[in-house]
């Protein structure tokens, strides 16, 4: 008989801390070698961790929804083999605090500043349990993550994710010339990770008032996504000047192209959506109305080079908005695949860090239950939002030679929040009447 | 002076220390009356005279034996061996023998085992040997391989004044080939132990010794020239003991390092010196540390075989063009 | 290309010694001049930069080599010699082809080893020999154990190995003869005394006035004999073979001859006074010592002779033509063979990029 330590894995460099969201064993199985244990959710990722060796579940020292230091002893198993490898519980890391807001200044970290300054520039032995929840990593994925001694040496002194960082070396790794050139460049403002992450100026530290609990409620603490998705909303609120323009859009040639269209692009794997057809109409336009892919930072105005278009998924456990790269280069083919791919990842917590970074642009589609219209929040620090309303068949009136009559077309509503700050109403409404345009007269060859 | 050959250069250190100190005498197989197969010792016997430039028999063992006997007694002998592929039959005494003297007896024993080494010249398996890795791991002794004429000549100087035993790698294919005009007018000793920057770059350490340091040496040309690319180009001349700090100062600075050798890729001193960059430098490492040599195969003759299983310019240049891309 | 057989015509020839019969005697004669023709054609091909790397004569030793070689029992499966460089002679009594000779020293593709040994480092075990490597007297304790699994086989077959006297300073001949000497193995060694080891000469190699006066140390019976005169070649070493074939043990041979070119073709010999180059020539060349025995005693017609030497000319001219311009081995042929398993050393990294 051997005890076998379980630790809270490491999920990436600048990574300190892990909330353990859900066992998925009890006290007392017996668990194969690389089985799935229990859930964790971090800043990045959330992930399965698989068992370090076959047993039994004999000792649980971390409770759902807890949040504890990376290396954190998380639970024991007792196993039949001699004792294994497992690596004492290292002395304990330096207590995580609540994600700060960090002054403009400085570039952000996922990790607050305290855990970056644990990260020692001496090496020190990878976690013993895989990154990733399945085990699979790759030495191309570890190199994309960790680069080399070197890079990891630069980035430690300088507080920086290396996963920021665009890499240009062997499986795209960031190379010394990389995050040189990055330091060089890092201008006073940082690019601030998208998504609902990074910590903004603008106000302080979100708090949430609370509210009384009555008999017979049940009270859920929040999950690390739910608080970070809650956090973010009231920033972007604060932060940005919301408007927002409505435009009806008549799908019905979309409607014709898909139905011809569909079984073909099936056989290749792809399911094509009218979510595809908006996104495909949204890129094209991008370029010729480039404020409303933007960002701000401080009083500045970065001009995105690339369009990164975020698709906003609703999962059970919270939000998250995976992102098309480059969807101004993609066929609709292209775009459609990449929507399922992301949407079936999300959906299967199968994404990358790099999946949900760098968008430029977000479409939030609630899909057939949703409502005629929305309003949606930006997403910071992008300056506008794109809401897809429900799209069915109602009349409209149409003009033939002259006779007006009501005909039954395919329609939906579009609604942009944008932040008039920057986007002024002629800016959004021009980009929006192009997209309008795109979308009725859909060309057949981008088919 | 002028300018010399690489033998020149070994032949002119040799000479001048036979003739500073009395001590210093030499023992080979025809060495004396015809000078040595490859006239190394060309005149020799004429000018110090028969009992100090000594025709042997066919007899390795015995040259070595000998040589540390009279090493015991207070000479300085240098032993040839006619071609260093020969010097195996005097593994023993020099690895049980001479190098464990000192440490176990306190018997000084400064003997220099010196002969031509290497290959590129289709002299078969028996005539192209590196044998230095069979002796890298016998503590007691020391190991010099010179590139250059001045070194050539400073390394075989320093041996003899060493106190501790020394093999001398001369290689064959530099003999003739290289030429450098030497300074006049000052002593010419190499110190044992330091490494030489052939060449100074950013982008990559190559580190290497004996004739590839030529091959580099090309291929640092090519890839400035084709490539942009600055490579440093680190000659270590002694490889037992290692020169740490020079190695680490290079890798310190370019952070991807190449190392090139002629002697096979398995257990040959390329893995030594990555282990040591690993403990001493990793942090500064952008590359998995490379390495460029022979294929593990025993030395063929043929010229298409022999050049197939050497090391080459051309193979340094695509090494340094992948580590360059890392 | 078969041995000539010629019809005895003559009745009232000498008796031929040591049991031999005319047509035996041409067939040595044959042997000898295919080695001259042949090194002479090699020394051509070498100048021609055709031949790579040295080139090692056997001039003024093609006697010994002959002779000692022609004693032992040939065919496959029977005695087994080991050459030195200048024991050409004994391979072509053996069964080695001129052809094959000539492609190991043009490093050809097809050569016995495939362009990884160079001049006459090959073997074939079956024929009978096992050509050296280049440490000088490592061959002797590798014949000692060829003997030795004769002897321990019950096969009444016997071993032959050369050493020239730089030979016999090594600690490899010195075990190596030790060891056969008092396993009594069925080894005969040819102690060549050519007077030249590289540059050295015998009193700067040993003490002893003779090489049969070391091999005395060995307990082993030895003998001196002329190695220029074929016959007596012959005879000594028929007698010695067929001593050890009865299980007498190790016998040493020590033939005194001459080596009248340097070390190798690039060797200058500057170091061996002219007149004694010329004087071995001119008074005591093996191959027309031979010649004048074998006309003088009426055991050969100088046609016979002349038609020999046309025949091998003829013979080694057809060799050259065929091989000269095959080639050189593909690159990547460097890598197997190394060991068993695995059948091939791997290519290196870079050389895929």
């Amino acid at each position: 008989m051997a005890r076998v330590d379980v630790l809270m894995p490491q999920m990436g460099e600048s990574i300190a801390e892990g909330t353990l969201s859900k066992w998925l064993k009890k006290l007392g199985d017996d668990v194969k070698r690389d089985e799935p244990l229990f859930e964790i959710s971090t800043d990045k990722v959330d992930a399965e961790i698989p068992a370090p060796s076959a047993g039994t579940l004999v000792e649980i020292k971390v409770q759902e929804g807890q949040t504890v230091p990376v290396q954190t002893l998380v639970a024991v198993l007792e196993t039949e083999q001699g004792a294994a490898a497992s690596p004492p519980p290292p002395a304990a890391g330096p207590p995580a605090p609540k994600a700060e807001p960090a002054p403009a200044a400085k570039p952000p970290t996922a990790a607050p500043v305290r855990a970056a300054a644990a990260t020692a520039l001496l090496p020190r032995p990878s976690s013993p349990v895989p990154p990733k929840g399945d085990g699979a990593e790759t030495a191309e994925e570890r190199l994309r993550r960790r680069s080399t001694p070197l890079v990891r040496k630069i980035a430690s002194e300088h507080q920086l994710d290396i996963s920021q960082i665009s890499g240009t070396g062997f499986a795209g790794r960031v190379t010394k010339q990389d995050i040189l050139g990055f330091i060089e460049q890092a201008p006073a403002a940082a690019p601030a990770a998208t998504g609902p992450r990074a910590p903004l100026p603008g106000g302080g530290a979100v708090v949430h008032p609370a509210a009384d609990p009555w008999p017979g409620d049940r009270v859920e603490p929040w999950s690390k996504i739910r608080r970070i998705t809650a956090d973010h909303m009231i920033l972007s609120r604060r932060v940005s000047a919301h408007v927002a323009s409505f435009f009806e859009i008549d799908y019905s040639r979309v409607a014709l192209l898909r139905a011809r269209f569909k079984a073909g692009y099936a056989e290749r794997g792809v399911n094509l959506t009218y979510l595809a057809f908006i996104v495909k109409a949204c890129a094209a336009n991008m370029r010729k109305h480039p404020i409303v892919n933007a960002a701000v930072s401080g009083e500045s105005t970065i001009h995105r080079r690339d369009v990164n278009i975020g698709i906003a998924v609703a999962l059970d456990w919270g939000l998250i908005v995976p992102v098309v790269k480059h969807a101004d280069e993609l066929s609709l083919l292209g775009i459609a695949r990449a929507i399922n791919d992301l949407g079936e990842r999300a959906r299967t917590k199968k994404l990358s860090p790099d999946d949900i970074q760098r968008g430029t642009f977000t479409i939030t589609n609630p899909g057939g239950f949703g409502p005629y219209a929305g309003i949606p929040i930006i997403n910071q620090p992008q300056v506008a939002i794109l809401g897809v309303g429900t799209i069915e068949k109602r009349p409209k009136v149409v003009t033939q030679d002259g006779t007006d009559a009501i005909a039954i077309r395919t329609m939906g509503m579009l609604t942009m929040s944008y932040d008039h700050r920057v986007v002024d109403g002629a800016d959004a409404d021009k980009f929006l009447a192009d997209v309008k345009a795109t979308l009725q007269d859909f060309p057949e060859q981008e088919m | 002076m002028g300018e010399v050959t690489f033998l020149e250069a070994l032949r002119q250190g040799l000479s001048e220390e036979m003739e500073r100190d009395d001590r210093v005498f030499m023992l080979g197989e025809d060495i004396g009356a015809y000078g040595g197969a490859f006239k190394v010792t060309d005149g020799f016997q004429q000018k110090f005279g028969a009992a100090r430039v000594i025709d042997t028999p066919i007899s390795e063992a015995a040259i070595v034996g000998a040589a540390a006997g009279a090493a015991h007694m207070g000479m300085r002998p240098v032993a040839e061996m006619q071609f260093i592929d020969f010097i195996s039959c005097a593994y023993d005494m020099l690895t049980n023998y001479v190098a464990t003297a000192r440490y176990r007896a306190g018997l000084a024993t400064p003997i220099v085992v010196r002969g031509p080494c290497g290959g590129y010249v289709r002299g078969g398996p028996f005539h192209s040997q590196n044998p230095e890795a069979a002796f890298f791991h016998t503590p007691g002794l020391k190991i010099v391989y010179p590139a250059t004429a001045r070194d050539a000549k400073g390394l075989i100087k320093a041996s003899i004044r060493d106190e501790d035993p020394v093999i001398y790698l001369e290689h064959k294919w530099l003999y003739r080939r290289i030429k450098e005009t030497l300074p006049e007018g000052e002593e010419i000793l190499t110190p044992l132990g330091q490494a030489r920057l052939a060449r100074e770059g950013k982008d990559l350490s190559v580190i290497t010794y004996g004739a590839t340091v030529w091959k580099a040496l090309e291929a640092a040309d090519q890839v400035e020239k084709e490539d942009g690319l600055a490579i440093e180009v680190l000659d270590l001349r002694t490889l037992l003991p290692l020169d740490d700090a020079a190695i680490m100062a290079s890798v310190k600075k370019t952070n991807k390092a190449l190392i090139v050798h002629e002697d096979t890729r398995t257990g040959g001193l390329a893995g030594e010196i990555t282990a040591r960059i690993n403990e001493q430098a990793f942090e500064w490492l952008d590359a998995p540390i490379m390495r460029v040599t022979a294929h593990d195969v025993p030395l063929p003759y043929a010229p298409t075989l022999e050049d197939f299983v050497l090391p080459q310019t051309e193979d340094i240049v695509k090494a340094a063009r992948w580590l360059a891309e890392y | 290309m078969p041995p000539h057989s010629v019809p005895d015509t003559r009745a009232d020839s000498s008796a031929i010694p040591a049991e031999l019969e005319r047509p035996q005697l041409l067939e040595m004669y044959r042997y000898l001049r295919v080695t001259r023709v042949l090194e002479e054609r090699l020394v051509a091909l070498y100048r021609q930069s055709k031949v790579i790397g040295g080139l090692f004569r056997s001039l003024g030793q093609e006697g010994e080599s002959v002779a000692s070689a022609y004693a032992l029992e040939r065919g496959r499966h029977r005695d087994i010699l080991s050459p030195l460089i200048r024991n050409l002679g004994s391979m072509l009594v053996m069964g080695a082809r001129p052809i094959e000779i000539l492609r190991q020293y043009m490093a050809k593709a097809e050569s016995p080893t495939g362009g990884r040994e160079l001049n006459v480092h090959f073997n074939d075990l079956e024929k009978g020999y096992l050509g050296q490597i280049s440490h000088l007297g490592d061959m002797v304790p590798v014949m000692a154990g060829i003997t030795l699994t004769f002897k321990l086989r019950g096969e009444a077959r016997v071993g032959l190995v050369y050493v020239g006297d730089g030979a016999t300073s090594t600690g490899a001949f010195h075990e190596g003869l030790n060891f056969a000497a008092v396993q009594r193995c069925p080894l005969v060694v040819i102690g060549e005394y050519n007077h030249w080891a590289y540059t050295t000469p015998p009193e700067k190699q040993y003490a002893v006035k003779d090489l049969a006066d070391k091999a005395k140390g060995y307990g082993i019976h030895a003998v001196t004999v002329d190695g220029n005169d074929v016959l007596a070649v012959y005879t000594a070493t028929r007698y010695a073979v067929e001593r050890a074939r009865r299980g007498k043990g190790v016998h040493f041979i020590e033939v005194k001859t001459y080596r009248r070119k340097g070390h190798a073709e690039h060797d200058d010999q500057s170091y061996q006074p002219k007149d004694e180059i010329e004087r071995w020539a001119a008074e005591n060349d093996p191959v027309d010592r031979y010649v004048k025995q074998l006309v003088a005693n009426g055991w050969a017609e100088e046609s016979e002779l002349a038609e020999i030497d046309r025949a091998a000319k003829e013979e080694i001219d057809q060799a050259t033509d065929a091989c000269v311009n095959e080639p050189l081995p593909q690159p990547e042929t460097a890598l197997p063979g190394v060991y068993a398993h695995p059948p091939a050393a791997e290519r290196l990294w870079y050389r895929g990029l």
